[in-house]
């Protein structure tokens, strides 16, 4: 075996050559972790936001709350059904919702999107794991209060802390900013059910209803009961299948981010193809002398190979650091994109979890292994006459 | 003009490197192609629309509010109105899929006349209007779905609580800044179908598509329209179709950001390459670059001959991405793949964007090792051994 030393001095030994290498290798790996990241972070935040035990109720045939609608009468059936969850005083963890949709504009004159608006009940937060008021104090009952993301606050004008918004014609104000652990809740606005209901001239119904299951077992007598009762017309699907399906939204997404890793991967592999071979064929007098002092074929494919993964790897390492830096100094914690299934905004943070960083570290291997074997092939087919003998 | 072949050899000259470098530039380019040209599509389509003067009419809340199709008569009406149509998005599952294709309810009478350059032959549009429950689908969703007329179409509602059963009658065309893979419907039909059903929803248009009479008029138009239904329960805002759609690119959120972040991105990552190209090609030539020196080419010349050369590489590997890109996307057909998110080409504005930018990069990558070589001193060229 050659000792890896050779080839980390041989790299030093060039460092121009070796440091632009490592430049465009660096490059290629971090833009691709960059929109693997935000294709990622969608994904996460659709997924943060079910509760294993949670059951969403709908109208029959819709798929998203926006477009659903269940009459206050069959929602109060539905909070008297069996298998439920219930809270220390024995209220059932259940809440018939009302989901309005509102056209605002974003900050910094990008246009405009729709927003989610909440109608919720006092049980409605115990339905949401870590939903808490950060900063001011929540909606009170009656009045046309309402609390908003944190995220959602910066991107939308009138969202802030102590500014108004419209909904219809009537104009709310925000007493509060509440996060809610990264979930889908993080791209709403939430206030008054009733205040809401009678803005959106929606009295009398809901949108959905939000159950908790007391149990596994209990999950699914819901789900058949409600699915079983054909007077009521109504759905009732997993919170996970509901976010699962909505993961189709960031369909655009994935599919950009997968073009983008795949193209700039193989023009990243060109490029150190092209790295190695000159480094080989400045180096064949060098080849020439290893060979002749009795270092096998295979060491010398194992050395170059290592060497132009260790070349790649760097390049990987530098390229996730500096997308990952850029992305949190220019506030890319949080993007927006329109959620395909229910046409409002969702924002999320990217994600630069293992799963994203572990498919960087295989596209700089893959760049590594397959932009390093041809070049040492041919340092390998040297003849070790012709090495000594080049100049 | 005379040193030309003299600069090909030189570029042919390490025939596998010249090869890679190109590769990994067209690679690069044929991405930055592809993300502009959905960019661009999207000017294209707006600019092909100018001519017919198109408004479109919604809640002010947005597409998500009420229009009452009692409004449709009363913009009918208007002295500045050339023809209007309901234009409903009706967001049907069709089948197993998960994301609608376009399907609106509409006026058969008139949506020809509105969207005047969607072609549906006469006969076809006869027979539409004879049909309560027919419909007419775009000609790129018709032959990706393998839809022929007379085929049965079901729609299960989702936004809607009402099912649709549908028939082609009729197949639209037009060229290729036409959105060809739409559904049109009765509007009449879902709305019968919902008062049936006794649902809140009936009577909602969503949006009406008019055409005005001409175009200087449709700023005064548009006040018009919103100041007559100011005071209603449900009031209104128009814009002209251009300004719809970019509100809708505007919903897709920072995309557009995204595109031109990575495309900076690729850009930069390409002069490194060939940058790093040009200078291994030199530091093998140091003695060759002292020894033309030696026998009088002056500096301007060498400079030039390199930065052609440079350039020539960049433009081998545009042609090879950016009008592959082209050639590609004109060829093959990915609208199968791609329903949901529109129709993808690649406009010939945007393939020449990518060979500028292909010549731009091979430019400034070759002007630091041109400029060296230039610099280069004759004794200490012909002395180095590389």
């Amino acid at each position: 075996m050659i000792p890896i030393k050779y080839n980390l001095r041989s790299l030093w030994a060039r460092k121009v050559g070796s440091l632009m290498t490592i430049a465009s290798t660096g490059i290629a790996v971090g833009a691709s972790v960059f929109a693997l990241g935000l294709s990622a972070g969608l994904d996460q935040t659709l997924e943060v936001s079910a509760g294993p035990l949670d059951i969403i109720v709908l109208r029959q045939g819709s798929s998203s709350e926006t477009a659903s609608g269940v009459s206050e009468a069959v929602a109060r059936e539905i909070l008297a059904l069996p298998g439920i969850a219930t809270d220390q005083q024995g209220r059932p963890l259940a809440a018939p919702e009302l989901v309005v949709v509102t056209y605002l504009p974003r900050r910094g004159n990008a246009g405009s999107a729709n927003v989610t608006i909440r109608g919720a009940l006092p049980v409605s937060r115990d339905l949401r794991e870590g939903m808490k008021v950060v900063e001011g104090r929540d909606f009170q009952p009656g009045l046309r209060e309402a609390i908003v993301s944190r995220k959602l606050a910066g991107r939308f004008e009138g969202l802030g802390m102590n500014e108004e918004f419209v909904v219809q014609d009537k104009s709310f104000k925000v007493v509060g900013l509440f996060e809610a652990g990264g979930g889908a809740t993080e791209s709403e606005i939430w206030t008054d059910q009733k205040v809401l209901a009678q803005v959106a001239n929606r009295t009398g119904g809901t949108s959905s209803v939000q159950i908790r299951a007391a149990s596994k077992a209990a999950q699914e007598t819901l789900l058949n009961h409600i699915k079983a009762d054909e007077q009521i017309a109504l759905k009732a699907i997993t919170e996970v299948q509901y976010f699962a399906d909505q993961a189709q939204a960031g369909l655009v997404l994935r599919l950009l981010g997968q073009i983008i890793a795949f193209f700039l991967t193989i023009g990243a592999m060109f490029a150190v193809a092209n790295t190695m071979y000159g480094a080989i064929a400045t180096r064949a007098r060098e080849i020439g002398t290893l060979r002749s002092l009795g270092f096998g074929r295979g060491s010398i494919l194992t050395a170059f190979l290592l060497e132009s993964l260790v070349l790649c790897l760097v390049g990987a390492i530098v390229g996730c650091l500096a997308s990952i830096a850029l992305t949190k100094l220019f506030g890319g914690q949080s993007a927006g994109t329109m959620n395909g299934v229910t046409f409002t905004e969702i924002v999320f943070a990217f994600s630069f979890g293992p799963n994203v960083l572990m498919k960087g570290a295989l596209l700089a291997v893959f760049l590594g292994v397959v932009g390093g074997f041809l070049p040492a092939l041919r340092a390998v087919r040297m003849k070790v006459v012709d090495a000594l003998r080049e100049v | 003009m005379k040193f030309i072949p003299l600069i090909i050899r030189n570029v042919l000259r390490n025939k596998i490197r010249t090869l890679f470098t190109g590769s990994s530039i067209a690679m690069s380019l044929f991405l930055v192609v592809l993300l502009y040209s959905f960019l661009m599509i999207q000017d294209e389509i707006l600019e092909a629309t100018k001519p017919y003067n198109r408004i479109m009419v919604t809640n002010v809340q947005g597409l998500t509010g009420n229009l009452p199709i009692a409004y449709l008569d009363r913009i009918r009406k208007m002295d500045e109105v050339r023809s209007a149509i309901p234009f409903s998005w009706f967001g049907g599952r069709y089948r197993e899929e998960t994301i609608p294709f376009a399907q609106f309810g509409t006026d058969s009478k008139y949506v020809t006349d509105v969207l005047q350059e969607y072609k549906v032959p006469d006969d076809q549009l006869d027979a539409w209007q004879a049909d309560k429950t027919g419909c007419v689908v775009g000609a790129l969703i018709a032959k990706n779905k393998g839809w022929k007329i007379g085929d049965k179409i079901p729609l299960k509602g989702d936004i809607y609580p009402v099912d649709l059963e549908l028939t082609v009658r009729g197949i639209y065309d037009g060229d290729s800044t036409v959105d060809r893979e739409q559904l049109w419907f009765h509007f009449e039909y879902m709305d019968e179908a919902l008062k049936a059903k006794q649902q809140p929803m009936a009577g909602n248009a969503g949006i009406v598509m008019l055409r005005a009479k001409s175009g200087p008029i449709m700023p005064e138009l548009m006040e018009k329209i919103d100041k007559q239904f100011a005071s209603s329960d449900a009031p209104v805002r128009a814009m002209t179709e251009k300004e719809f759609q970019q509100s809708f690119m505007e919903m897709m959120g920072s995309v557009k950001f995204f595109i031109n972040v990575i495309s900076g991105i690729v850009v930069f990552s390409l002069l490194i390459v060939a940058g790093n190209t040009m200078a291994m090609a030199l530091r093998e030539r140091t003695r060759e670059v002292a020894v033309l020196k030696a026998i009088g080419f002056g500096r301007g010349t060498i400079l030039g001959m390199v930065l052609c050369e440079a350039v020539i590489i960049g433009l081998l590997g545009g042609v090879a991405g950016a009008l592959g890109a082209k050639l590609l996307f004109a060829t093959v057909d990915f609208s199968r793949w791609l329903t949901g998110f529109g129709f993808l080409y690649v406009p010939w504005r945007t393939a020449l964007l990518g060979l500028v930018l292909a010549g731009f990069i091979g430019l400034a990558s070759g002007i630091i090792p041109a400029w060296r070589a230039a610099q280069l001193s004759v004794v200490d060229g012909l002395r180095k051994i590389v």
